[in-house]
């Protein structure tokens, strides 16, 4: 008999504190861009993970990825920006942002971003991304302003010349509901 | 000009130099017109208001400064011209809070909010996982995702102090080896610019002399720039990609003809000494040192120029 009550009391409640919707992400870009003098160079991954919950209407999004991921096509370019971001120390760059659920429905979103990397929390308000979506799939890309100050890294030089502080990183992200 | 233009009853001068006061006067007057009210309310881990909170609005692209403090509410309220801002929270037993890129546009009123975390004890021990150390993770809302929900591991997010080390040992001495590697094709240049010169016709010793010295000086850089780049730490799992694979080929050319040159150089040196021609091998000596001086130039290249 108090099996069955126990049985009919998690049925019941379980739902209370399921999430209403939930999000994976499916497939990422996250490419930065970092200017010096004699070069323009670009680093890519495609290995974040990334997760939205929703609940009451708001929903709250993480995505993680590691430092190391981020491919330049130089491997001691790649070497060297793990080391000046500390990212042996500090392996994953996460980003949280907190969306209404109605925003997928949107054709632009301004997002307000923390981001934490390099052992640092950056804040990003109102940062613009466009969204596309298709059926159960939402597409949404778009530039974060980052700079090296913002998480307190020192300039990589080449040839005793720093690169810019301006470090913008294009997001392009493929959502699925489920 | 108008018959009445006060202008003409004050002198042209006079008139002259109001217009310019005025003109020095009026656009901060127009720009003070132009700010924007930005306000927010500051709290701490728990949702409870801090006062006596510092506000700072730093322009990003002038560096242009503006503060606030909080009140007993926590609210700041700062009247700010349209731009973009650093916001940073400042309050003593709080870690300072920063909003790295606030926009201010200029038609309506912005609310920055801050949250500000507790300083630790200063005895306290560091957090070892990138998810401890998360100011919002453990989450603050009981549906955020986790770095566990999203399938990483402790050992993925765990730091590694000891490959950052040995990264920063790697990095350093890169560093001299770049720097050292520059200053060597100087003296490299001149050594073969002199070249021609010091193996000419002319009985003359003097460019054969510092054409010596400048190669001397070469070898003994080249040597201190080579050690730095040998003895760097290698970073293991690390497989080679780019312009590092042609740098590091071309010092299979440039390594051994650094030693090759000087010994071809002292064999011609000795011949031209002796009052005989340049012969047998010594020969080489000139297209050896073009050779190295070649691939050194390009081994510099390939990683500092994009081709």
């Amino acid at each position: 008999m108090n099996k069955k009550i126990l049985i009919v009391f998690l049925f019941v409640t379980l739902p209370m504190f399921a999430a209403d919707s939930q999000w994976v992400l499916k497939q990422s870009t996250l490419t930065y861009h970092v200017s010096h003098k004699l070069h323009e160079s670009e680093g890519v991954s495609h290995a974040a993970r990334g997760k939205g919950v929703c609940h009451d209407g708001q929903c709250e999004f993480l995505i993680a990825v590691a430092v190391k991921s981020f491919d330049s096509g130089d491997s001691n370019r790649d070497l060297h920006m793990v080391q000046v971001t500390r990212g042996a120390e500090f392996p994953i760059v996460t980003v949280r942002t907190r969306l209404p659920e109605s925003a997928s429905s949107s054709a632009t979103i301004n997002a307000d971003l923390e981001i934490q990397f390099a052992g640092q929390t950056a804040q990003y308000k109102k940062v613009p991304f466009k969204v596309e979506t298709q059926g159960a799939d939402t597409h949404i890309t778009g530039t974060i302003p980052a700079t090296l100050t913002d998480f307190k890294v020192d300039p990589p030089s080449l040839l005793t010349m720093p690169v810019k502080n301006e470090i913008p990183v294009r997001v392009d992200l493929t959502w699925h509901q489920q | 000009m108008p018959k009445n233009w006060p202008c003409k009853q004050i002198g042209a001068f006079v008139c002259s130099l109001a217009v310019f006061a005025l003109a020095q006067v009026a656009p901060p007057l127009i720009a003070q017109t132009a700010t924007e009210v930005v306000r927010g309310t500051v709290s701490d881990e728990n949702g409870k208001t801090v006062a006596n909170v510092t506000v700072t609005a730093t322009r990003t692209d002038s560096g242009q400064k503006q503060t606030a403090n909080t009140g007993s509410e926590g609210t700041y309220k700062l009247d700010l011209p349209p731009g973009n801002y650093r916001l940073t929270f400042e309050a003593a037993g709080f870690k300072t809070f920063e909003i790295s890129s606030a926009t201010v546009g200029g038609t309506e009123s912005e609310v920055f909010d801050g949250k500000l975390q507790r300083s630790e004890p200063a005895d306290a021990t560091p957090a070892r996982t990138q998810e401890e150390n998360l100011p919002n993770a453990p989450s603050s809302s009981a549906t955020a995702p986790s770095l566990s929900d999203l399938g990483l591991s402790p050992e993925q997010t765990q730091g590694n102090a000891r490959e950052q080390a040995l990264l920063d040992k790697r990095t350093h001495m890169l560093k001299i080896h770049q720097r050292m590697g520059l200053i060597t094709t100087i003296p490299l240049l001149a050594t073969v610019i002199l070249g021609p010169g010091a193996g000419g016709k002319s009985e003359g010793t003097a460019t054969r002399d510092l054409h010596v010295a400048l190669g001397s000086l070469t070898g003994d850089l080249y040597g201190i720039t080579a050690y730095y780049a040998i003895r760097a730490p290698r970073i293991p799992g690390t497989k080679k990609r780019g312009p590092i694979k042609f740098h590091e080929a071309m010092a299979w050319i440039h390594g051994p003809g650094m030693i090759l040159t000087p010994i071809l150089g002292a064999m011609a040196f000795s011949q031209k000494n002796n009052g005989e021609k340049v012969h047998g091998i010594a020969q080489a000596h000139g297209p050896v040192a073009i050779v190295t001086a070649g691939a050194f130039g390009a081994a510099l290249l390939s990683v500092s120029v994009k081709f």
